[in-house]
């Protein structure tokens, strides 16, 4: 790990690893051992990382798997689903399954289809359906809090997109967490000071079997592009990615980043179907995509 | 030679080099990938070998 200057054997990184996302859970106040933690896994190296990072912490942590009817001509969801499942009972642990297209009659890619948005890729849809729905049910559920795998190279991704297009109401909201407020649950992301390439090693060397083949429409995405380059950045200044993170943090926490703290929250109101905040005039975008799909008779 | 294969493509490096050097030749990033030999990590300086199978797996992923 050369931005931390260390190396370390196989039994002092499984050791190491969780020591480091219990320091950040407790420096960013996540969350404590006393609150029941939902945690989104996807059958990827991050969440089912991340799930078993939390278990071997002692704390409470339940799974939640999206099956987002994903197929790609390699059976992705069906895989992540196995993969997800097969680890939770060989780890005696509780997972609740939710599938879309029993939920709202349609696949995720069906779901884009009819409803034009992405530009011909579901990622738009997957996404707003994701968040939508980890929510909900980390309400309906009753879990203090919703944790999602997200590392550092997902973080400096996203940053340096919002940066690129100084995109302030999403720079503003990016954090390891993001508050509950009225209708949201509170968010978390224990794995966001850890590299994407430390999070493959870890299940590697844990011997945690994850999906390895990538979401079919995530070839040629913007997100994977930010990656790219940021990883070109890297390997000539090790801790590059890191630093750009942090000291993003800092600048946003010390509020020299930008004067209006709580723009966004001042113009949301609950949706007047499922009650969750949107700063949309009337219904939040997730119950306008579904209400449109509805309005379309079944074929 | 040296065979490292990443996902479905194959690349073939002289021995004698460094795994670094062995990626930055065949063009890879090495911050995109974790090397493997016989199911063991290597590091970026491991001097590679004549004949052997270097598996790399890609970490990054998203969409």
């Amino acid at each position: 790990m050369r931005q931390h200057k260390l190396a370390l054997c196989k039994e002092h990184y499984l050791e190491w690893v969780p020591e480091q996302t219990d320091r950040f859970i407790k420096k960013y106040n996540m969350f404590t051992r006393d609150e029941k933690i939902l945690v989104a896994v996807s059958g990827g190296k991050d969440s089912l990382g991340l799930w078993d990072i939390l278990v071997r912490l002692g704390y409470q942590a339940d799974g939640l798997y999206l099956g987002l009817g994903i197929d790609g001509g390699i059976d992705y969801s069906h895989e992540s689903q196995r993969l997800t499942e097969k680890f939770a009972n060989e780890h005696n642990l509780k997972l609740h399954i939710v599938d879309i297209e029993k939920e709202y009659r349609q696949s995720i890619p069906v779901l884009s289809q009819m409803t034009h948005r992405g530009h011909g890729k579901p990622c738009a849809v997957c996404g707003l359906t994701k968040r939508h729905e980890m929510n909900r049910i980390a309400r309906d559920l009753g879990y203090d809090v919703l944790a999602t795998g997200h590392n550092l190279d997902d973080e400096a991704a996203v940053l340096f997109g919002n940066t690129l297009s100084w995109s302030g109401e999403y720079l503003l909201r990016q954090g390891p967490v993001l508050p509950a407020g009225d209708g949201l649950a509170r968010k978390v992301k224990p794995l966001c000071r850890f590299y994407e390439r430390e999070m493959t090693a870890y299940c590697l060397v844990r011997g945690i079997e994850y999906i390895y083949e990538e979401c079919p429409f995530a070839e040629g995405s913007q997100s994977i592009y930010y990656k790219e380059l940021l990883n070109q950045l890297e390997t000539t200044r090790p801790g590059a990615k890191l630093t750009f993170y942090l000291r993003f943090l800092e600048a946003r926490k010390s509020g020299e980043l930008f004067v209006e703290k709580d723009m966004e929250q001042a113009h949301l109101h609950p949706c007047p179907n499922c009650g969750q905040p949107t700063s949309a005039p009337d219904l939040c975008s997730f119950c306008r995509m579904i209400e449109k799909v509805n309005s379309v008779p079944a074929s | 030679m040296v065979k490292l294969i990443l996902r479905d493509k194959e690349y073939e490096v002289k021995p004698g080099m460094t795994l670094l050097s062995a990626l930055q030749k065949s063009e890879i990033l090495p911050e995109s990938v974790i090397a493997t030999r016989e199911g063991e990590m290597i590091l970026e300086d491991e001097i590679l070998k004549d004949g052997e199978v270097i598996k790399l797996i890609a970490v990054i992923s998203g969409g």
